[in-house]
């Protein structure tokens, strides 16, 4: 069984159908991408899989377990992360404090109102540890808002990474950046995947076509497309949609 | 931050032990100064009340137009514990403010899910109807005329009491409650929950979606602030000798917003006591020359909210600090929803 | 006599007053449609409308002016009628000065315009106190508008009847406005999106400036309505901001029907309320804003709005 199955997803907003019998799987330690022309549904399936709109029908199963219809904090507390397509950072705390409040220890002792995080090595360190994994070293005490664009979109994934995550959710990572950040971006990526289960949305076709192990296209709502890489470059539907000539 | 080598500052900082100096020492030289003692006594009420009220406000970043109501209501149950209950210093105040944290607990489950806009409509209609009930219920608050005859009880150590009937002396109990309060409100901002509910402010949705129950961090930090609202109400009850209807009205709800953000609420743990000090000087000596001194204050106010958000703290933080401390890089435009960190 | 007859003269002085809160309400929105702007001073320029028109119509009203002498000498009903012009106009304009203060909060979080104009409501509040003082005073009015009279039995208010068609009548000709004429067009355009507004080749700068003087002005008509029922006092304005909020808020931001029924309903809920326990009027509305606000935040007809963030 798959890490994270959705069956017969469908959402709608007033009369307009954004989600029609979405069905997808995402295998463990897998990377899976997701794409789709604009507004084909794409964020709207993350928002629905991470828990900040219900589905109006269909069933969302994270390991074994029923997570449809769960508040975003209780499905992230299973330990499904994410990121947003737009930044989503606190900007004024430092990168470091970004890190720090996704750990899961800090989570588990939030209501403490004594306690001093700034005085506790071993959060310290680890967050320490996850910036210098997103290449941040350095910038522990840079508020967010002083970052550069791309040591921004790095620190979502690592605010991301900080939870533990069993499944990530990466809306597109890449979006606003150049060739070079978007190539940094790959290579964390690709150093992060190893133990990961990971999902992106990408815009970014030849990004995406280097790294998933699986590829999935949603249009109008519905799934169109499933498959390796290679074998969706043969896939009749991505060939005569613009879909094809951009890979 | 507080330094990690060194217990003592988790707790008590420079600050703070100025802040202690400054008001510590205040009935010695407020008459010299050409004031008076109630005047200080008024301040500390307001200064605990209105910093309370920043963790919502300035941490939290969820303004509450309803909280008046809460100062009252401390102050009509410090009166009733006293004269239907047991007379007694500690248990009168403990009531005060357990009767406000529940009154408290009440509002922050309605108002919890909401922020911004909504959030302040909520507390306005909330504060509105405590404000009612409390005029309304005359058998327990005295109604319009108030309850009259609250006493200054003595403070009781069990071995022995202080007599606190004159005013300094009442001051020094304000200001002991004072320092107990700023010391725990500076601790509870540098821990876990202050640093996850200014994370709330920042970016509700963010923290959400780390796993955190924001609902029980905003009615949390609402609790808190009420209860220590509960407190100044205590102490008000005592200052005025008696609970009025008045203080519940949604123009002093609004008054204790503008103190806050006046002085820097917004950026600045002090900002609370700034704009405490600020008003209730402004008030007596503008009140000296023009009666209409709030026209004075809300145009000053007006101009503060167009130019300088940030309020006296921010001032103070561009001037003095900017001398002493590196400027941020790139300084944002002003946005409420900087950190109160310093 | 049966209840429901017993009642009719309460459910008419109800919608009168739904209709006139229906009113404010209808400035505010437009205000917070166009300025994303919450306008804590519509309070107190609903009162300032009542003052000023007790100004031009004098002398009791506590400003007479040697020049206008010829003026006071007419009968009350011109006098009236001109006041319920010109009060209206005057204020709208002065409150254009309130908006160029917004401006510098445009953009931000709408919380400084929320503060901004707490602080406006407290200079206004006070500017009438320096000028008129505290005490109440009453707008004289017509006397064929006044008093009472007798049907089936029962005392009906002459006066509530008035404002209520009166009101009907401004609301009326606010829609033909807004829906009817390229001017309300473009105010539709700009509640909508700014971006509109500009690609219509309007100056969205003074379009803010004429919508906030407009929105205002109904805001002192309203006043000038209500001033024989409620009296006039310079802390009228709080009883005035709130149950337009309460309408916005039931009736769902950017929706006009849906103002005017929360309107309807918050007066008739305000007059039942009145009534059966007098005491107890005003506090029914802020229970049905709690349960509201509780249980469907974005009203009868609401969509997501600017209160939500």
């Amino acid at each position: 069984m798959a890490l994270l199955e959705a069956h017969h997803i469908h959402k709608r907003f007033g009369d307009q159908v954004v989600l029609e019998n979405i069905t997808l799987a995402f295998e463990e330690n897998r990377l899976n991408g997701i794409m789709g022309p604009n507004g084909a549904g794409k964020t709207t399936c993350f928002n629905v899989l991470t828990g900040r709109y219900k589905p109006d029908r269909g069933r969302i199963v994270f390991d074994g377990e029923d997570i449809g219809g769960l508040p975003p904090h209780k499905i992230a507390r299973k330990g499904i992360a994410r990121s947003f397509q737009l930044m989503n950072l606190f900007d004024q705390y430092t990168a470091i404090e970004n890190i720090t409040l996704a750990l899961p220890e800090v989570r588990a002792r939030g209501m403490s109102m004594m306690h001093d995080l700034s005085t506790d090595g071993e959060t310290g360190d680890k967050a320490a540890g996850i910036l210098a994994r997103i290449g941040l070293a350095g910038k522990e005490r840079v508020e967010a808002r002083d970052l550069s664009y791309g040591e921004r979109r790095a620190l979502e994934i690592g605010v991301a990474l900080a939870a533990a995550p069993r499944i990530l959710f990466l809306d597109e990572p890449t979006a606003g950046l150049g060739a070079e950040a978007t190539g940094s971006i790959a290579e964390l990526i690709a150093e992060i995947r190893r133990d990961l289960t990971i999902v992106i949305i990408e815009h970014d076709m030849q990004f995406l076509f280097g790294l998933a192990d699986k590829i999935t296209v949603i249009h109008w709502g519905q799934v169109i497309a499933e498959g390796t890489p290679a074998s969706l470059q043969e896939d009749e539907w991505v060939k005569r949609s613009s879909l094809g000539g951009l890979a | 931050m507080s330094d990690a080598r060194n217990p003592v500052g988790r707790w008590i900082t420079l600050p703070i032990l100025a802040s202690f100096a400054v008001f510590g020492t205040l009935p010695y030289w407020v008459e010299a100064v050409g004031l008076y003692q109630y005047l200080g006594l008024e301040i500390m009420v307001w200064v605990i009340f209105a910093l309370g009220y920043n963790l919502l406000l300035g941490y939290g970043g969820l303004p509450s137009f309803g909280h008046g109501a809460f100062i009252g209501i401390g102050a009509y149950a410090f009166g009733v514990a006293q004269f239907h209950f047991i007379p007694n210093l500690w248990i009168c105040l403990l009531a005060a403010i357990i009767i406000t944290g529940l009154c408290g607990l009440a509002a922050a489950l309605l108002v919890s899910r909401r922020r911004g806009i909504y959030f302040a409509l909520m507390t306005i209609a909330i504060g509105q109807v405590f404000f009612f009930i409390a005029s309304k219920w005359t058998s327990v608050t005295g109604g319009e005329d108030g309850l009259l005859n609250i006493q200054r009880l003595p403070v009781d150590f069990g071995l022995f009491s202080i007599d606190i009937q004159d005013t300094a002396s009442l001051y020094y109990l304000a200001f002991a409650l004072y320092a107990v309060v700023v010391v725990l409100l500076w601790r509870l901002v540098h821990s876990p929950f202050g640093r996850i509910l200014g994370a709330i402010r920042q970016n509700e949705e963010r923290v959400r979606f780390l796993g955190y129950n924001v609902f029980i961090y905003k009615a949390i930090a609402f609790i808190l602030s009420t209860m220590v609202a509960g407190l100044a109400g205590g102490l008000f009850a005592m200052a005025q000798e008696g609970a009025y209807i008045q203080i519940m009205n949604l123009q002093w709800s609004g008054t204790v917003v503008l103190m806050t953000l006046i002085g820097g609420g917004l950026v600045s743990f002090w900002g609370p006591v700034f704009g405490v000090v600020l008003y209730f000087i402004a008030r007596d000596i503008l009140g000296a020359y023009t009666e209409a001194w709030l026209l004075w204050f809300g145009l000053m106010f007006m101009l503060l909210v167009m130019f300088k958000p940030e309020g006296l703290a921010g001032i103070w933080r561009d001037t003095v600090g900017g001398l002493v401390r590196r400027k941020p890089a790139a300084a944002p435009s002003p946005h409420p929803n900087q950190s109160p960190a310093e | 006599m049966s209840t429901a007859t017993w009642l009719l003269p309460h459910l008419i002085n109800g919608v009168a007053l739904g209709l006139l809160f229906a009113l404010i309400a209808l400035g505010f929105m437009l205000i917070i449609g166009v300025m994303e702007v919450i306008n804590l001073a519509h309070g107190s320029i609903f009162a300032l409308g009542a003052y000023v028109a007790l100004a031009i119509m004098a002398p009791d009203g506590g400003l007479p002016f040697a020049f206008m002498e010829p003026f006071y000498a007419l009968p009350a009903w011109p006098r009236y009628a001109i006041a319920l012009v010109v009060a209206p106009i005057l204020v709208g304009a002065a409150c254009m000065l309130l908006e160029l203060c917004l401006r510098p909060t445009y953009g931000k979080d709408p919380l400084y315009g929320l503060l901004l104009t707490f602080g406006a409501a407290l200079v206004i509040e006070e500017m009438i106190r320096v000028v008129w003082g505290s005490s109440e005073y009453y707008l004289p009015i017509p006397r064929d508008i006044s008093g009472g009279f007798i049907f089936a039995d029962l005392i009906y208010s002459t006066y509530r009847i008035y404002a209520a068609i009166f009101a009907c009548a401004m609301i009326a000709l606010l829609w033909f406005f807004l829906n009817r004429t390229p001017y309300g067009a473009v105010i539709k355009a700009g509640a909508h999106d700014n971006e509109m507004v500009r690609a219509l080749g309007f100056n969205l700068s003074r379009l803010r400036l004429l919508v906030f003087a407009f929105g205002a002005g109904l805001a002192a008509i309203a006043g000038i309505i209500m001033a024989p029922i409620w009296g006039v006092r310079p802390v009228v304005g709080i009883d005035a901001v709130i149950p337009a909020f309460v309408i916005i808020v039931l009736g769902g931001v950017g929706s006009f029907w849906g103002a005017v029924t929360a309107g309807v309903l918050v007066g008739l809920a305000v007059a039942l309320t009145a009534a059966f326990v007098p005491d107890w009027s005003m506090i029914s509305m802020y229970l049905l804003l709690l349960a509201v606000v509780t249980f469907r935040p974005r009203g009868i007809a609401g969509r997501a709005s600017i209160l939500e963030r």
